[in-house]
C-alpha cells in the first residue's frame, strides 16, 4: 500500500517513514505543503499521513485545496494541535481521521489501513474475493484456507487487485500502488508479478483486458 | 504574634474616648464654675451673718447670758458655728463652737476670711468686728459641707450622663458598624473568590475613600490576570512544542524494536538519540525563557561586552568552520556594558548560532563590538538568505520559525534574545546587511 506522508520534521518523518514501510507500507515523504499538494494532485496513493504545521502551505490549506480539486483519497492529519476546535476543524475541513502526537506507529498502520479499507467500501479487516482470502494488517493470503506464500510486491499487487475487485487497473496504476520514489521499475514488472500471482493462486483468479490492465472478479460461476 | 487590629475597634474607641474625654473636661469646667459660684454666695451668706451678729451685739449685750451657747435650731446648724467676743470675752458661741476664738485676735485688721483647721475638720471662718463696742465675731462653716453641695451639683448634671455612656457606646457601634460595611462586603466578595476569578470587584454605594484602594486591587488583578493568561499560553504552547521530538523518540524507538536489519536499527536509535538532545535543547529553551519572563531580579555588573564576544565567537568557530563558513570578530577593547554575564553569552551565542545555522555553506558572519560616546553596540551580520519584512517583524514571537529554513529549531531563540536585550534595556534592531546582503542584528546597550 503506497501513502504520501507530509511532515516537515526530519527526525520524526524519517521514523514515521521507517516504522510504516517496517509495517509493509510503501512511504513516499515530502516536507512542506506544496510539495504534499503537488502529490497528492499526480498521483494515486491509497492514503496520506498530513502534518498540519508544514512549511510554505499549512497542512489545512492543502486539505482544503486538494479535496476542492477532487482528490478523494483518505487523509490522516498527524498533528501537535490537540485543541478540540482544530480537531473539528480538520475534520471538516476534509480529514478522514485525526491523530495527535505522538502516536503508536502499529496504531497509526492500522487507522490508515481501516482508512483505506473504508474508501473501498469494505466492512472488515480481512478482503476476500472468491476462495482467496487476505489480511492485510497480517500481512497473510490464504486460498480455500491454506497458506499461501507471496513476495512483497505479490502481496502489495494482490492487496490492490483484491481492494479494487470488479474494477480494471491499469499497468500504470498497479505499478503506482507498487513502488514508491526511487524504485527501479522494470518495464515488465507487472507481467512478472502477474505470472508468479497465477502460478501460486491458479489462473482464473486475475483476468487479463487486453490493452487496458487487469482485473480481479468478485465472483466467478464455478465451472461444473 | 500581634493581632490584627480592627478598624471597627479602633474608630470605637477614638469616638468613645472622644465622648468621655468632652465630658470629663465639662465635668471639671463645671466643678471650677460651680465651687467658684457656690464659695461666692455662702461667704456672702457668713458675712452677712457675721454682720447680722455684730449689729445685734451692738443693741442687746447681755451680761447675764455672756458665754451661753446658742440652741440648735436646724440640723444643719452643726456644721454652722459663731462664736461673739465682747471686749475680748466670749460673749456668745454656737453650742459647736469652740471656746477658743476661731481665729486670733488681731485687732481691727482681722475682718476677712479664712480656711482653718479645729481638730479635724475644715473651717470656712468670716470674722467681723463692731466699731463701736469691743465686738469680736466670728462666724464659721465647715468646708465638707461645701464639698457635698458641690459633689450633689455634679451628681445632678453629669449622673445622667454616666447612664447614657453605655447606650452611647451601643449607639457608636452600631453607627461604626453600619460604617465599614462595604469594607466587610469587600472581605466576603474577596474570600468566596476562587484563586481563579480575577475579574474586577464592584462593590455597591462604596465609599469614595474606598476607590483608591479598590481601584489598586482591581489594577492587581488584571496584572495578575494577564500574567496567568501569558504563563497558560506559554505552557500550552510549551506541550505543543515537545510532543513533535516526542513523537520523533517515539517513531523512532519502535523502529528500532522493529527493525530487521543492524544498520537500520543502529540508525533509528542514533535518530533516537538526536531527538532526545532536541528535546533537551527545548526543554532548557523553555526554562530560560520562563525563567526570564518570570521577572526575576537580574544583578547587572560591569562586563566587558568584547571578551564576552570573543569567548562565544570562539565556541562556535568549529560549527562554522564545518560548514565552510568565514566568521570573525571586530572589536574595540574594552567595551563595558552593565549587564549578566550568563544572560548576555546565551543572547550572543543564540544570534551566533542562528547565523550561522541558517547560513549556506561558506557564508559569511561578521560580529562587531563597537562603543561610540559610551553607547556600546553589538552588531551581527551575516551573507545569508537573509529575511523577509514580514518574517522580520515576526521574528520573536514565541515559536515563530522562518519556513523552508530546512532546519530544525524551536523558534525560542529570538525570544530568548529579545528577553535578555530587554532585562538589560538594550534595543533589538533587525535589517538587511549592506555589506553582506543577509541579515543584520544591532543590539545597542543604553549609555
Amino acid at each position: 500500500m503506497r501513502i504520501l506522508l507530509a511532515e516537515d520534521d526530519p527526525l520524526l518523518g524519517d521514523g514515521l517513514r521507517a516504522g510504516l514501510r517496517q509495517l509493509g507500507f510503501l512511504v513516499d515523504w515530502v516536507r512542506d505543503g506544496d510539495a504534499a499538494e503537488r502529490e497528492l494532485c499526480a498521483q494515486s496513493y491509497a492514503a496520506a499521513v498530513l502534518d498540519l504545521g508544514l512549511p510554505l502551505k499549512d497542512g489545512m490549506e492543502v486539505l482544503a485545496s486538494i479535496r476542492q480539486a477532487g482528490v478523494t483519497l483518505p487523509v490522516l492529519v498527524l498533528t501537535a494541535r490537540d485543541a478540540v476546535p482544530d480537531r473539528i476543524r480538520g475534520l471538516d475541513v476534509g480529514a478522514d481521521d485525526y491523530v495527535v502526537k505522538p502516536v503508536d506507529l502499529n496504531e497509526l498502520a492500522a487507522r490508515l489501513r481501516a482508512l483505506v479499507r473504508r474508501a473501498h467500501g469494505q466492512p472488515q479487516e480481512c478482503l476476500s474475493v472468491q476462495d482467496v482470502a487476505l489480511d492485510p494488517a497480517a500481512r497473510s493470503v490464504t486460498q480455500a484456507g491454506v497458506p499461501v506464500t507471496l513476495s512483497a510486491r505479490e502481496f502489495d499487487l494482490l492487496h490492490a487487485l483484491m481492494l479494487n475487485a470488479g474494477r480494471v487497473l491499469s499497468r500504470e496504476q498497479l505499478e503506482q500502488h507498487l513502488y514508491s520514489w526511487g524504485q527501479e521499475v522494470e518495464s515488465n514488472a507487472i507481467e512478472v508479478h502477474v505470472h508468479h500471482l497465477r502460478r501460486k493462486l491458479g489462473t482464473a483468479l486475475i483476468q487479463t483486458v487486453r490493452g487496458v490492465g487487469y482485473t480481479l472478479a468478485r465472483d466467478l460461476p464455478k465451472p461444473r | 504574634m500581634k493581632m490584627p487590629r480592627s478598624l471597627q475597634g479602633r474608630l470605637l474607641r477614638l469616638v468613645l474616648g472622644l465622648v468621655v474625654g468632652v465630658w470629663l473636661v465639662t465635668a471639671a469646667l463645671t466643678w471650677i464654675d460651680a465651687r467658684h459660684e457656690l464659695d461666692e454666695l455662702l461667704d456672702s451668706h457668713l458675712a452677712q451673718a457675721a454682720a447680722l451678729l455684730v449689729v445685734q451685739q451692738a443693741v442687746e449685750i447681755d451680761d447675764d447670758r455672756r458665754g451661753a451657747d446658742a440652741p440648735t435650731l436646724h440640723r444643719y446648724a452643726p456644721k454652722v458655728a459663731f462664736q461673739v467676743f465682747h471686749e475680748g470675752r466670749l460673749a456668745q458661741r454656737s453650742s459647736n463652737a469652740p471656746a477658743e476664738p476661731m481665729l486670733e485676735f488681731t485687732g481691727h485688721a482681722a475682718d476677712g476670711f479664712k480656711t482653718i483647721s479645729i481638730g479635724e475638720t475644715a473651717w470656712r471662718v468670716f470674722a467681723a468686728h463692731g466699731r463701736e463696742r469691743d465686738v469680736q465675731v466670728f462666724v464659721g462653716e465647715q468646708m465638707e459641707s461645701r464639698d457635698s453641695i458641690l459633689w450633689a451639683v455634679l451628681r445632678s448634671s453629669l449622673g445622667p450622663m454616666l447612664l447614657a455612656l453605655p447606650l452611647l457606646a451601643l449607639a457608636a457601634w452600631w453607627a461604626v458598624h453600619q460604617g465599614v460595611a462595604p469594607l466587610r462586603l469587600v472581605g466576603r466578595a474577596l474570600a468566596q473568590r476562587s484563586p481563579q476569578a480575577l475579574q474586577p470587584i464592584a462593590v455597591e454605594g462604596a465609599p469614595s475613600e474606598m476607590t483608591p484602594m479598590l481601584d489598586a486591587l482591581n489594577g492587581l488583578f488584571e496584572r495578575i490576570a494577564q500574567l496567568l493568561e501569558s504563563e497558560r499560553r506559554f505552557t500550552a504552547d510549551a506541550a505543543h512544542e515537545l510532543r513533535t521530538p516526542i513523537a520523533a523518540i517515539r517513531a523512532q524507538a519502535q523502529v528500532a524494536l522493529g527493525a530487521a536489519a543492524d544498520a537500520e536499527r543502529l540508525h533509528a536509535l542514533q535518530a533516537t538519540l538526536q531527538g532526545c538532545d532536541r528535546a533537551t535543547r527545548l526543554v532548557e529553551q523553555l526554562l530560560t525563557l520562563s525563567r526570564l519572563e518570570a521577572g526575576a531580579e537580574h544583578v547587572l555588573v560591569a562586563i566587558d561586552l568584547t571578551a564576552l564576544a570573543r569567548q562565544v565567537v570562539a565556541d562556535a568557530a568549529p560549527l562554522a568552520l564545518s560548514k565552510q563558513q568565514t566568521i570573525e570578530v571586530n572589536a574595540v577593547n574594552p567595551c563595558t556594558v552593565r549587564g549578566d554575564a550568563t544572560l548576555l553569552s546565551v543572547m550572543i551565542r543564540n544570534l551566533v548560532d542562528n547565523a550561522i545555522r541558517y547560513g549556506p555553506s561558506g557564508a559569511t558572519v561578521k560580529l562587531a563590538v563597537s562603543n561610540a560616546q559610551g553607547v556600546v553596540k553589538l552588531i551581527l551580520e551575516d551573507s545569508g538568505p537573509g529575511m523577509s519584512s514580514d518574517d522580520m517583524e515576526r521574528l520573536g514571537r514565541r515559536f515563530f520559525r522562518v519556513v523552508g529554513s530546512g532546519q530544525e529549531g524551536s523558534g525560542l531563540g529570538w525570544s530568548i534574545t529579545r528577553r535578555i536585550a530587554a532585562v538589560h534595556r538594550a534595543v533589538v534592531r533587525v535589517a538587511r546587511s549592506e555589506s553582506l546582503g543577509g541579515l543584520s542584528v544591532e543590539v545597542s546597550f543604553p549609555a
